[in-house]
């Protein structure tokens, strides 16, 4: 696999404030790079590094195999950047804005084929290119981000929490562009705490915490780290008995549930059959629950008072 | 009502060190003034010389009051009044937008509005707010001019007067802040019926009737029509009149009716005057970081370029009538030569106002580089710096944009020199030395421009408040040190203290060597540590 982002033991220090703490991120080309982490983990801050708008206080960052603060004016040229928090010029018309950024990207102004892309997304995205930047709502700043990030061909996408302004038909028509560019081969790291929408997009995922990625994978490896969940009717615990491998056994609700090790689901299956279970159901674990397996502890300490933990217990109540 | 006190609290507090520098500032303007004219105009006799000067040239008035006598006060307040009520009237309009379209316009009114405080309280507060604001600016002015020795009941009446004009514009900015759509729209429509207004009154002075010992003037009808006009018919130290106070506080009163009934006709964040639509595509010309730059500061550099104008053009034609002046006046032949280092008084009166104009082009230098540090904050710079532009370029294009505004203003000042040279079928010799000192100028603002840049990479946050402190700083050692006596050194301390200027012995190239030296180094050291510096957000 070629390398498009490398990053090893990246730190940025703000004075006293360790934002990035020994972060390391591996980018393959043509991927579909999940970039997971509540806000202040330090995902905007590696983006800006990525991009060479800040410099590394220590370790190394490569990207297409240079040190973006280095070479950040020509990088550029083959990346496309959506940040996290769209601001325009507040006199600068949406459709002026496009073109510019568009022609920084050295766009050619009469070029034909940038002329259509860029009618196409506008009509894709619903935009009013006509009214001034100032009178733009977050999720049509969004929406110009985006347009202007698509409408010229890059190599390498880093978009920085795209969708968060948008509305699900927005959210669709986004993905279907990142559908597009990833058959053009090109290569997205796409930052988010949606996780719905990086299940579906991403092939790799990295969980970024306090400045460090503590997991990395597809999501099928990080699913083997986690147990997945049987359940199924019955109305007191003796035939969990029967059932190998199972864990944290308990009868709650009519139901019988227990957990398995994810890559021993298959082993529970003869046991199960010889039941004659009913209501059988079997739920690998959602990309939230590997999430929170790493951020449940902040999230317990806010909610003391036994409110669900997980989308899981929460439907168990 | 109950929300009332609680937005009027929120309100004071939000202005509370801005409110203290403009109602002092206007205070210690009038007290300044009383020290001044008492040093340059210390005789009844001398006074009466200059009134009379006055009536036959007109043009003076346009930046003066109305001519009430020659009294010690009445003359005082002729010089300074219509300064005192613009500073009263720029402080009460932009309050009133800043506080009703400018919250609408960052959403904090939505927030409010939700509360029990409703749709209408917060207009109140604001104007119950300026009221408050231009009360504590007449006591102040009332009491710093009675400090001075000067009659209780005139220096009230100057103070209310100045007050009410400050109210007039409360009401104005409230309606401009109902119209438009944005905050910087409703500031511009205000501020651009404050200048029409400042210039109506001053015209209908100069147009006025003289009476015959050329001492006091009847303004014409065009005078009647402005706020400015009102209070200076109050003709304090003369007549005391409170009669056009009243009026500018009615009128006040029928704007603020104006803009509450119109807020209880309109969707909270809805205008009256639509926004126009922006074109769909970019012109040509914005395809590179310094066409974008462009773009942004083309208004503020044009305002700018006026100001150079309207400089020239006085410089010029006011240099012939201080000529005049001073051969009566010994005095401020003084000042004069203070300022401009023993040449004749024509050439002086150029020197003065092209020195006043080399602060004007470092303004509109520092505003330009400051834009740099706004887009940083704002956001924008990250999304430009995302794509193939250099750090350095980008805020090379500031730095060069900064220039050509300098060059703008300057170019524009030695056009009005020229303009008011014809008017007048001047001495066409004068063009020389504006020109000598119009150049050497240019070099003392691009100074500015590379100091601030340095300030903008070295130390981000400090841009705009150490770049504009350097420039006032400048501009109290070059333009006022001489006159003050400070040290020699101090005023050459100022870029636009040893900038070329003419001498009786010819062109004075001064340090424009040095100044060039300065552009150049600091130029290149702000370009070469951009390169090593993050962008740094606010925060």
């Amino acid at each position: 696999m070629v390398s498009v982002i490398a990053v090893r033991g990246l730190a940025k220090h703000f004075g006293r404030v360790h934002a990035l703490d020994g972060l390391d991120l591996d980018v393959g080309e043509g991927q579909i790079h999940g970039f997971l982490g509540p806000n202040g983990s330090g995902k905007s801050t590696t983006t800006r590094v990525l991009l060479g708008l800040a410099r590394a206080t220590s370790g190394t960052v490569e990207v297409f195999g240079v040190d973006p603060w280095r070479e950040a004016a020509a990088l550029h040229r083959r990346i496309a950047y959506v940040p996290g928090d769209v601001s325009a010029w507040p006199n600068l018309s949406g459709g002026e804005t496009i073109d510019f950024v568009a022609r920084l990207r050295g766009v050619h102004r009469h070029e034909r084929a940038y002329r259509l892309e860029r009618e196409r997304l506008m009509e894709a995205f619903l935009f009013d290119p006509h009214k001034k930047g100032r009178a733009y709502s977050k999720g049509n700043r969004q929406k110009l981000a985006l347009i202007a990030a698509f409408a010229v061909p890059a190599e390498l996408y880093i978009l920085d929490e795209p969708t968060s302004g948008l509305d699900p038909l927005m959210a669709m028509v986004f993905q279907h562009e990142i559908a597009r560019v990833r058959e053009g081969g090109a290569t997205v790291l796409l930052s988010s705490h949606i996780l719905s929408e990086v299940e579906q997009l991403c092939d790799v995922v990295s969980i970024v915490r306090a400045g460090k990625v503590v997991e990395s994978g597809t999501l099928a490896d990080l699913r083997h780290l986690t147990r997945t969940e049987v359940s199924f009717a019955a109305s007191d615990a003796s035939p969990l008995a029967s059932v190998p491998d199972a864990h944290d056994l308990r009868v709650e609700h009519g139901r019988a549930r227990f957990t398995v090790d994810s890559d021993r689901v298959s082993s529970v299956l003869p046991a199960l059959t010889a039941l004659h279970v009913e209501g059988l159901r079997i739920e690998p674990p959602s990309l939230e629950e590997l999430f929170l397996r790493h951020y449940g502890d902040d999230v317990a300490v806010v909610d003391h008072g036994g409110a669900p933990r997980t989308r899981r217990e929460a439907a168990a109540r | 009502m109950t929300a009332f006190p609680a937005l009027l609290g929120q309100r004071l507090r939000r202005d509370g060190v801005q409110l203290v520098l403009w109602t002092a500032g206007t205070a210690l303007l009038a007290s300044l003034t009383y020290v001044s004219v008492g040093q340059a105009y210390g005789t009844e006799q001398s006074r009466a010389s200059i009134l009379a000067v006055v009536m036959a040239n007109p043009v003076i008035m346009l930046f003066r009051g109305l001519p009430s006598g020659a009294g010690e006060g009445a003359f005082m307040l002729f010089l300074i009044f219509p300064f005192l009520a613009l500073l009263a009237a720029l402080m009460s309009s932009f309050l009133a937008v800043r506080h009703t379209r400018g919250d609408e316009e960052a959403g904090r009114a939505e927030l409010v509005a939700a509360t029990r405080a409703g749709r209408r309280a917060p207009l109140l507060a604001t104007l119950a707010h300026g009221v408050l604001a231009n009360l504590v600016l007449a006591s102040l002015t009332a009491v710093a001019l009675a400090a001075t020795g000067l009659a209780v009941r005139g220096s009230v009446v100057s103070g209310l007067a100045a007050g009410a004009v400050g109210l007039t514009f409360l009401g104005v900015g409230l309606v401009a802040a109902q119209l438009m759509r944005t905050s910087s729209g409703a500031n511009s429509l205000a501020v651009w019926i404050l200048m029409l207004s400042f210039l109506a009154a001053g015209i209908g002075n100069a147009l006025g009737t003289p009476s015959t010992d050329l001492q006091r003037i009847e303004s014409s009808w065009l005078t009647w029509l402005s706020p400015f006009g009102w209070g200076e018919q109050t003709r304090p130290f003369a007549e005391d009149d409170v009669g056009p106070i009243v009026l500018c506080t009615g009128f006040a009163v029928l704007l603020a009716a104006v803009a509450v009934a119109l807020q209880s006709r309109r969707d909270l964040g809805a205008s009256f005057v639509p926004e126009r639509h922006g074109r769909s595509e970019a012109p040509a010309t914005l395809s590179s970081p310094i066409g974008l730059v462009a773009r942004l500061s083309r208004p503020s550099i044009i305002g700018w370029g006026v100001g150079g104008l309207v400089t020239g053009i006085l410089a010029t034609t006011l240099a012939a009538v201080i000529r005049d002046i001073g051969a009566d006046n010994p005095a401020l032949e003084r000042i004069m030569q203070a300022i401009a280092g023993g040449v004749d008084m024509e050439q002086g009166t150029v020197v003065v106002f092209f020195t006043m104009l080399g602060i004007l082009a470092a303004c509109c230098a520092v505003q330009t580089v400051c834009r740099a540090r706004q887009e940083e904050v704002h956001g924008t710079a990250e999304l430009m710096l995302s794509t193939p532009v250099d750090r350095a370029r980008w805020l090379a294009s500031f730095m060069v944009m900064a220039f050509v505004g300098i060059v703008v203003v300057i170019g524009a000042a030695l056009v009005g020199a020229a303009a008011g040279l014809a008017s007048r079928n001047g001495d066409w010799s004068l063009l020389g030395d504006v020109a000598v000192t119009g150049a050497g100028q240019i070099a003392a603002a691009s100074v500015f421009v590379v100091v601030t840049a340095v300030i903008f990479v070295v130390a981000p946050r400090l841009t705009i408040p150490l770049g504009w402190a350097l420039v006032l700083i400048s501009m109290v050692l070059g333009l006022f040190g001489p006159l003050f006596g400070f040290p020699d050194w101090a005023v050459r301390l100022s870029p636009t203290g040893v900038a070329p200027t003419v001498t009786s012995d010819g062109v004075d190239v001064q340090g424009l060597w040095w100044l060039l030296a300065a552009v150049v180094a600091g130029g290149a050291l702000a370009l070469g540590l951009m390169r090593r510096r993050d962008l740094a957000p606010a925060g």
